[in-house]
């Protein structure tokens, strides 16, 4: 399908016409909070244009609170529950790009091996995404440097780029072109091609930083100073993990009331202290160093050798929200951009 | 200037082997934002600074910092307000702590420096120019007032100068009077209000972590047996945690706001602390931040208290 | 709220014999005092109605907020904490220390929104079986009069 374009004044009539085929999740706004994606409903105003600080879409993916299994032993029989999501189309609007490659790492840790996740594999499946390009981008962000932003494109099923009064949507799968079938769409002209190309290069190049590629996963060092220097400022909040689109630890917990039992998954994170804590009173990372510096090394390097991708997507929700200041960015000019200058001297 | 004197002093303290390490603002990773710096070195006291973004309260590093052997630390009268109850609750003792108190009219709220004209990505530095912050870009200069960028607990705050110090830098600072606090929609149905608050809470515990008043080696949520809060982040346990940190708070909560600052998902989690401090003061005649009061709030009695019972028959 | 965090719902079910629905209390009663007027109250054969559900603890001073916090996060109705009447607490000052900390409650449980109608506090001696009687009825009463407490996630 060719790219096409539709007035926002369109946008919500495409909508109500998407929400007829579709279960719609896109992020509402929550006053001064950042918005949340929900699944939404006739009236609502989502935000689509991305202008807005959002949640990441794993909120909806892998929910902050799930029910796995529930066990009833009120009736005098032993009755056990697995609620898996419900099975529908769904589609996920209005996700800046980099948070929609973000779902491109949660799928690697949740399906991709040799265990599928259930729970999350439903809401995953039948699931098309759109993403957005926002007219103005974001100060934190820096997704060219972490990745080649153009293979991001093969991710999502259609990208929207905000051109003022309209997006120029490009569609990149059937998926995409099945959703976009009917929509009150006009045909592109050139002008608004270079619009969209100049925005795409803005994009690529919005917080570009001096390392990429191989030297983001290759000099991250083990024994770098730079883990202690976190650690003495970090004050062990989870804030990063929590909203980060990629980070996936999580919990399972079990509670019971009277006569049932809810096992129940929840976020957790390397961050925090009772993380690695065992049973037996063994904390393997005992204090905050390891804790910084597993959680950066995980990020570029672990998932890199386990699933080929890099588990950051250069959001910039880390930057903007860390409580003490611990700029990402400055960490991976110190682990990566210095090595590669000593090298280059050599 | 203020943050030529800061330099100094810290100097001063490092070079006699007064202190180990001083505790202060460095520049951040953009002109926005500062960061904790721990200097150890006197020729490194250029690293510190003083801005109208230092907003940190960087007591919350003591309990951990000034344990054994005495640190030196910059502290805004706020943030003198924290060390005051580390001190009076025996988390800290005053001779492990020297103070670089500095004179404060506020500090400023970044994400409020959206608003308007300014670009974030483009300030190169912030500065006060009288009750108005300056914010400069490449390009330009703006003045934005006071009242619009100013951290939300710095509106009602008038304590400007240190209480305690060991060295005392610049002067009281009015930047703007007659400010108030505003929580839109507190003064509603505050059951209704604060569960939608709690809603959102995704239980990261930034506030708790960001508190030098949360000084507790093992937090009550973290407790396994007994369970008093559930990891689950549902409103309910949500409402558990912030409901028993404020009550945990009270008599110890400077009001600094940072709780307020860190949440990513914006809940005001101060206000409750603060309400319960402002019946505090005017039941029982006690302030946190107060250096005369030598007893904590809770860990005291008068045998002539407000009597709570109801007395029905 | 989830039924999984609700109290037993056997704890709010309408009376046989007058069909008026039952609130589920919440007592935290000191051990010395309290406990044993209490006592005295059923030993007595005093009738009170049978939505209170009794925790004993040492002394009101051991009553820690978080009690009475988590007894409205579960869904109780109503939470009451009793004690030694001021000067004669068995530990010499453990109600002095409680009257403030209780104090500080009813003013958190008030900056949160709950009714303090839903919150009782009380001096109750050990020979005052009556009067704790009278209690349990009166705040059954009020808390009829209330209706059921929605939650606090409502």
């Amino acid at each position: 399908m060719a790219d096409k374009l539709i007035g926002k004044d369109k946008i919500g009539d495409f909508l109500k016409a998407l929400m007829s085929k579709y279960t719609v999740v896109a992020p509402i706004e929550r006053g001064d909070a950042p918005a949340e994606f929900q699944e939404i409903a006739d009236g609502d105003t989502p935000v689509l244009d991305g202008s807005k600080n959002m949640m990441p879409p794993k909120d909806y993916l892998l929910p902050r609170h799930e029910v796995l299994v529930k066990i009833d032993m009120s009736g005098g029989e032993t009755k056990v529950e697995t609620p898996l999501p419900e099975d529908k189309p769904r589609v996920i609007m209005g996700a800046w790009l980099p948070d929609a490659q973000g779902i491109q790492v949660l799928d690697r840790v949740f399906l991709d091996r040799k265990f599928i996740d259930p729970y999350y594999a439903r809401r995953r499946e039948n699931l098309a995404l759109v993403a957005v390009i926002p007219a103005e981008m974001r100060w934190s962000w820096f997704c060219g440097s972490v990745d080649d932003v153009d293979t991001w494109k093969a991710g999502v099923d259609a990208l929207m780029y905000d051109l003022g009064d309209k997006f120029y949507v490009e569609v990149n799968s059937d998926k995409g072109a099945a959703l976009l079938e009917g929509a009150p769409m006009s045909v592109v002209s050139d002008v608004d091609v270079a619009a969209k190309d100049k925005l795409w290069t803005e994009f690529k190049n919005t917080g570009l930083l001096p390392f990429a590629g191989k030297a983001l996963y290759e000099n991250l060092a083990w024994d770098d100073p730079v883990w202690g220097e976190i650690a003495d400022k970090c004050i062990a909040c989870g804030m990063c993990s929590y909203m980060c689109p990629t980070c996936t630890c999580f919990d399972i917990q079990d509670e019971t009331c009277g006569n049932c039992v809810e096992r129940y998954r929840c976020r957790d994170t390397c961050q925090f202290e009772d993380f690695t804590l065992m049973g037996h009173g063994h904390n393997p990372r005992s204090t905050q160093l390891p804790r910084s510096r597993q959680r950066l090394l995980h990020k570029f390097r672990y998932q890199h050798e386990q699933f080929g991708v890099v588990g950051c997507t250069g959001c910039g929700r880390c930057v903007e929200l860390c409580p003490v200041n611990v700029d990402i960015r400055e960490v991976l000019c110190r682990t990566c951009a210095e090595p590669m200058e000593q090298a280059a001297e050599n | 200037m203020i943050q030529d004197t800061i330099r100094q002093e810290a100097k001063k303290a490092l070079e006699s082997g007064e202190v180990r390490m001083v505790i202060g603002w460095g520049a951040g990773s953009v002109p926005f934002k500062t960061t904790p710096v721990f200097v150890d070195n006197p020729q490194d006291t250029d690293k510190l600074i003083w801005n109208p973004a230092c907003t940190n309260n960087l007591a919350v590093y003591l309990t951990k910092l000034a344990r054994d052997g005495k640190v030196g630390i910059v502290a805004k009268p706020c943030d003198v307000r924290s060390i005051v109850t580390l001190i009076r609750e025996k988390q800290v003792k005053r001779e492990n702590v020297f103070i670089i108190g500095v004179g404060c009219g506020g500090v400023v709220d970044a994400t409020s420096l959206q608003n308007g004209d300014v670009k974030l990505r483009e300030i190169t530095s912030l500065e006060w120019d009288g009750g108005d912050l300056l914010v400069t870009t490449e390009t330009t200069k703006t003045k934005l007032s006071a009242a619009a960028v100013l951290r939300e607990q710095c509106k009602e705050c008038d304590d400007r100068t240190p209480s305690v110090s060991d060295v005392s830098i610049g002067e009281a600072v009015v930047r703007a009077s007659d400010l108030k606090i505003e929580i839109p929609g507190l003064s509603e149905d505050r059951q209704k209000y604060w569960a939608e608050q709690f809603s959102r809470c995704i239980r990261c515990y930034a506030c708790r972590q960001v508190c030098p008043a949360c000084y507790c080696e093992t937090c009550f949520c973290d407790r396994i047996e007994p369970k008093w809060t559930a990891k689950k982040a549902t409103t309910d346990e949500a409402w558990m945690f912030h409901a028993t940190r404020a009550m945990h708070l009270v008599g110890r909560c400077i009001s600094c706001g940072e709780c307020e600052r860190v949440c990513p998902v914006g809940i005001p989690a101060v206000e409750l602390a603060r309400e319960l401090n402002a019946i505090a003061k005017e039941r029982y005649g006690f302030e946190a931040g107060d250096p005369q009061a030598d007893k904590p709030l809770l860990g005291n009695y008068q045998e002539n208290d407000v009597d709570p019972a109801h007395h029905s028959e | 709220m989830s039924e999984q965090t609700t109290v037993e719902k056997e704890d709010t079910q309408l009376n046989e014999q007058t069909k008026e629905w039952q609130p589920s209390i919440l007592a935290i009663l000191c051990n010395w005092c309290s406990y044993a007027g209490a006592d005295l109250a059923g030993s007595a054969r005093m009738q009170y109605p049978e939505t209170v559900r009794i925790v004993r603890v040492p002394c009101s001073g051991r009553a820690d907020p978080m009690f009475v916090l988590k007894g409205f996060q579960k869904g109780f109705d109503g939470v009451m904490v009793l004690g030694c009447h001021p000067g004669d607490c068995h530990y010499a000052k453990g109600n002095y220390y409680a009257r403030r900390r209780i104090a500080m409650t009813q003013d958190l449980l008030k900056a949160l929104g709950i009714p303090a109608e839903r919150f009782h506090f009380e001096w109750v001696s050990a020979s005052e079986g009556n009067r704790f009687s009278a209690l349990i009825k009166e705040f059954t009463r009020q808390l009829q009069e209330l209706g059921p407490f929605e939650g606090v996630d409502r």
